[in-house]
């Protein structure tokens, strides 16, 4: 019962894990650059959130819809700010170390606005228990796994079915050739930050009211969202959802089972392992297409 | 990247060796003397403490400077090594009773060995897969200085580590290291040293291969150069360099956290690398100052200091893309005509 609980428990981390870590694998996948400030994206989210329900007195799913808004606008506004005039650099270092300095920003802009002491962020569902099958499920958790299953099902809908996301595959292909067949590559890139950024918004939301919520409470997952990154093959998008989901697995059975403070180490143990045997992730099946 | 090299080619100019190398004794001259006047000038404790931090962190940035801009590879794990350098020499003098410059030299041994397991690991990856692996190294690092508590004593930390021993050069009073300032002449005289000696390196053959490997590894293997023993070498080298500032650290501050080698460390240290101008020696060195000093003298505005912190980082990769050194060297050039037509006969 014990390992049914702590599965359950682990897929709930796993997909907030995969929400966040979603967007870096879609950025690199398209443009092959890592947004260091994606971290503090997850934090303004569950802020956003917070007050929104806290303070305007909204119900905690528009909550969730106004900071997947406030993260995909952050989104849209640290591409115009960084990535698109670095984007004729054609370098690997330099967004890198403006978005540190942007996350040094934004953290401790609302380290000033908000102070240092955690928030209690609590929904309605978070103390409301379901139990079956000698399970026990807060309708919170429900919520989390309902609802990033629907949003990770959109977007893999939208990558496979639209124009717009064929469009987004195919830039990730291969830049070049695909403005040759008349996609604008600057809207596609735009689209690919403000997806990615309104996802970590959202996940925020959703991570709010598990982590503490301080503003360095993205800094803490967004290591692990790395990790799964690597783990599932950079810019491959399915891959990232089963790693995700197995860093989830792995978190709640050492949790269990070994010690909580274990839980990096063995994380960042199977990356340095991943690394070793399979470069290209995990899961990796193609290596042309990237997203 | 490729026009860091720049600078150095210009300063090892073929002809007229006369010169530069006057030049370059003038500049060994300045730096010196910074090093003698600066405790001077600042007396109270905590500018003091701030000038050894300084020369711990321009250590730090040479290091990292030699991987990433000299040898190319994208290191994230710079604050591991660091850690590792600081926590094998206090625990070999604090468990062992190891002396001090015995412990000094282990430490920044473990930690250039550290750099070399992880190079031989990483030497087949790639850009932002050797940053992420790096970074994971960073991270276990980190965990086991937190977890490993009959070790380390994890976040109870370490404490009472003494300075490094006095010295007694025969003719002089004795040396006491307690005291900030003679600490400072210390650290800045090893980073010196540290400096010169890496410049003389990279003026040699070994430079050029490794800007060969920087450059392209395919046309560099087929001149026959090992790019992936070349690699590693650079690695450890760094890694020796930051395993050397941790010991000072550890002597300097006289307690050891696990949290002091986060990995935020690591992206302090690329920031510095990147702000001064990564692939020059000098930048290194005045981007370390600056972003040691920069928090120090935002200190008056309290809260926000560390915002206009993150945005002058910012600013100036957006800005001045080639760093510090390399913007103050085009703006020196656009002068330059002018002076030179002045001065020539």
């Amino acid at each position: 019962m014990i390992v049914a609980q702590q599965l359950l428990n682990g897929v709930v981390m796993g997909s907030l894990y995969v929400l966040v870590a979603l967007g870096l694998t879609l950025v690199y996948g398209v443009l092959v650059q890592i947004n260091f400030a994606h971290a503090d994206i997850v934090t303004v989210g569950a802020f956003a959130a917070y007050f929104y329900m806290h303070v305007l007195g909204g119900s905690y799913l528009v909550a969730i819809l106004v900071a997947l808004l406030v993260g995909g606008a952050l989104g849209w506004l640290i591409n115009v700010a960084i990535f698109e005039p670095l984007r004729a650099k054609r370098s690997e270092l330099l967004p890198l170390i403006a978005t540190i300095g942007v996350s040094v920003m934004m953290q401790n802009g609302m380290l000033a606005w908000f102070g240092p002491v955690p928030y209690a962020f609590e929904t309605q569902y978070s103390n409301e228990v379901l139990k079956f099958g000698g399970m026990f499920i807060t309708w919170q958790n429900l919520l989390i796994i309902t609802v990033s299953t629907i949003a990770i099902g959109l977007l893999y809908l939208f990558m496979r079915f639209t124009f717009l996301g064929k469009a987004l595959r195919a830039v990730a292909q291969d830049r070049d050739t695909a403005g040759l067949m008349g996609i604008n590559q600057s809207q596609v890139i735009m689209l690919t930050f403000v997806i990615a950024s309104a996802f970590a918004g959202m996940g925020g939301a959703m991570l709010g009211p598990i982590l503490v919520l301080t503003p360095f409470a993205g800094a803490s997952v967004i290591v692990k969202a790395f990790a799964i990154v690597i783990i599932g093959g950079f810019g491959n998008m399915e891959g990232t959802i089963l790693a995700g989901i197995l860093v989830g697995l792995i978190e709640s059975f050492t949790t269990q089972y070994l010690d909580p403070g274990w839980t990096d180490l063995v994380v960042f143990g199977l990356l340095l392992a991943t690394l070793a045997f399979r470069p290209t992730g995990l899961i990796a099946e193609s290596t042309e297409e990237n997203v | 990247m490729s026009d860091g090299s720049s600078a150095s080619i210009a300063h090892s100019a073929p002809r007229g060796p006369s010169p530069s190398a006057l030049l370059q004794a003038g500049k060994l001259l300045a730096a010196v003397l910074a090093i003698a006047v600066l405790p001077l000038l600042f007396t109270d404790n905590y500018w003091q403490s701030t000038l050894i931090v300084c020369a711990i962190n321009v250590l730090l940035a040479l290091g990292l400077d030699l991987v990433l801009g000299y040898a190319g590879q994208l290191n994230l794990g710079q604050s591991a090594f660091y850690g590792l350098g600081a926590y094998i020499s206090t625990l070999l003098i604090t468990r062992l009773g190891v002396p001090y410059w015995g412990a000094f030299l282990l430490g920044m041994f473990g930690a250039g060995l550290a750099g070399v397991a992880l190079s031989v690991f990483g030497v087949r990856l790639r850009g932002h897969y050797l940053a992420i692996a790096s970074l994971g190294f960073a991270v276990i690092t980190y965990q086991i200085l937190l977890n490993w508590i009959g070790l380390t004593q994890g976040p109870l930390g370490i404490y009472a580590i003494p300075p490094p021993p006095p010295l007694a050069l025969p003719g002089l009073p004795v040396i006491a290291f307690a005291h900030p300032a003679n600490m400072f002449y210390l650290i800045a005289g090893f980073t010196l040293l540290a400096y010169l000696l890496l410049d003389a390196m990279l003026r040699s053959p070994i430079g050029e291969a490794l800007t060969a490997v920087r450059e392209d590894e395919i046309s560099a293997a087929s001149l026959g150069i090992n790019c992936a023993a070349w690699k590693v070498f650079a690695f450890g080298i760094g890694a020796a360099f930051a395993g050397a500032a941790g010991c000072f650290y550890a002597s300097f501050v006289g307690t050891l956290v696990p949290d002091a080698f986060f990995i935020t460390e690591s992206f302090t240290i690329l920031a510095m690398v990147i702000v001064g101008g990564m692939g020059t020696l000098i930048g290194p060195v005045w981007g370390a100052i600056l972003l040691t000093i920069l928090p120090e003298l935002l200190r008056g505005i309290g809260d926000l200091r560390l915002v206009l912190y993150g945005l002058a980082l910012t600013l100036v990769v957006m800005l001045m893309p080639g760093g510090l050194v390399q913007a103050a060297q085009a703006i020196l050039r656009r002068l330059g005509p002018r002076r030179a037509a002045r001065s020539s006969p």
